[in-house]
């Protein structure tokens, strides 16, 4: 069939559009169409490099990373003055290694509490897990210097035994907190 | 064309202190003073601790301390629990202390802990044919609430009555509102 439209630029796009429109069916047009849009959305249901998403081993994960505990991932064990030191994973407070004291020594015109609560850090360095006594040392006023919120294990106050938002400075010659330090109680495994 | 050398001699002097101050900034001071430091220096091994003892440590021990013995705030463990185990309602009663009964560790856990606490801190109180705790026994108690400081003085003027402590004394506690 001759073309109808004058410009030669028509007149292409109309050839290509007749010829088009008598060889190819549009039923297999549209059965094509139907395929690749179901395909399309199946795509994501295929099982294709699902596995970070579905497993539930923190070991076999990468973008879990190393341990269970996203702490332990990014701590490190050769600067007590950091948030990130691995004994710090529950700690909430300022660092007595920033007050004149160290990790687990309170700085002089402080006493430590006689009590404590003990939680659990995996140390990167053996990826071991140790038990871990967090101790306020008291008797001063707020040390103010490297204030950390670490919370693994922390529970609510309502299990004040585990919890690191109240003072544990029970027992001790005065309730008025100046550092939290954490000592080393000893290994689990 | 003096004035221009002498800013460029100045610049570059400012450059060399910010230099000299940024790498005294980068030097590492070795943290010898750091624990984990001293640790790997010297090798130290540790032991890992039994189940038990993790278990008193994880739960009991922050107000306990690690031998039994804290501030008169709270009670004693060592030297005088075992006592308590010489009465069936003292045996049940050791587990029916509220942060017993309601700790989030197993009953097995719970019977594995009393167990190990008994015969640690206090064996020289046991009665001799004392029986350890079983899981299914805790179990039971466990579902118990109880008046803790009635069921306390009830036990302990028991226990003197059957002439099994030398006098109140020994389970005597600073304060009153203790159990």
């Amino acid at each position: 069939m001759k073309p109808i439209c004058t410009n030669r630029f028509d007149r292409l796009i109309e050839t290509l559009s007749r010829t088009a429109a008598q060889r190819v069916s549009r039923r297999s047009f549209l059965s094509n169409c139907g395929t690749w849009l179901v395909a399309a959305s199946a795509l994501p249901l295929l099982p294709v490099a699902r596995q970070a998403q579905a497993s539930d081993d923190p070991h076999r994960s990468k973008a879990a990373g190393k341990y269970a505990s996203d702490f332990a991932n990014h701590a490190q064990t050769s600067d007590p003055t950091k948030c990130n030191y691995w004994r710090y994973c529950s700690s909430d407070g300022y660092l007595c290694a920033c007050c004149g004291g160290g990790p687990s020594t309170c700085p002089a015109g402080t006493s430590p509490s006689p009590t404590s609560w003990v939680g659990s850090c995996i140390n990167p360095d053996d990826g071991k897990t140790y038990l871990i006594a967090y101790r306020d040392c008291c008797g001063q006023d707020s040390c103010g210097r490297c204030a950390c919120l670490g919370q693994e294990g922390d529970m609510p106050s309502y299990r004040p035994q585990v919890n690191n938002d109240i003072v544990w400075c029970f027992g001790a010659s005065s309730m008025v907190y100046h550092c939290s330090s954490a000592g080393l109680v000893g290994l689990v495994e | 064309m003096r004035a221009s050398v002498r800013c460029a001699l100045r610049c570059c002097g400012v450059a060399l202190l910010w230099a000299a101050a940024a790498s005294a900034h980068a030097q590492n001071i070795p943290a010898t003073n750091v624990p984990d430091a001293i640790t790997r220096k010297t090798g130290l091994h540790l032991e890992p601790m039994s189940h038990a003892s993790r278990l008193y440590a994880e739960n009991c021990q922050g107000c306990h301390g690690p031998e039994g013995v804290s501030v008169t705030e709270i009670p004693t463990l060592a030297g005088r629990i075992g006592y308590f185990a010489r009465t069936p309602e003292g045996r049940s009663y050791l587990v029916q202390v509220p942060n017993v009964a309601l700790n989030p560790n197993s009953d097995q856990d719970i019977a594995e802990l009393m167990n190990w606490l008994l015969n640690t801190y206090s064996r020289a109180q046991l009665p001799p044919d004392f029986q350890p705790y079983s899981t299914a026994e805790v179990a039971v108690l466990r579902t118990a609430r109880i008046d803790v400081a009635t069921q306390r003085r009830r036990i302990v003027e028991q226990l003197l009555l059957l002439r099994q402590i030398p006098s109140a004394d020994v389970l005597a506690n600073a304060h009153a509102s203790l159990y």
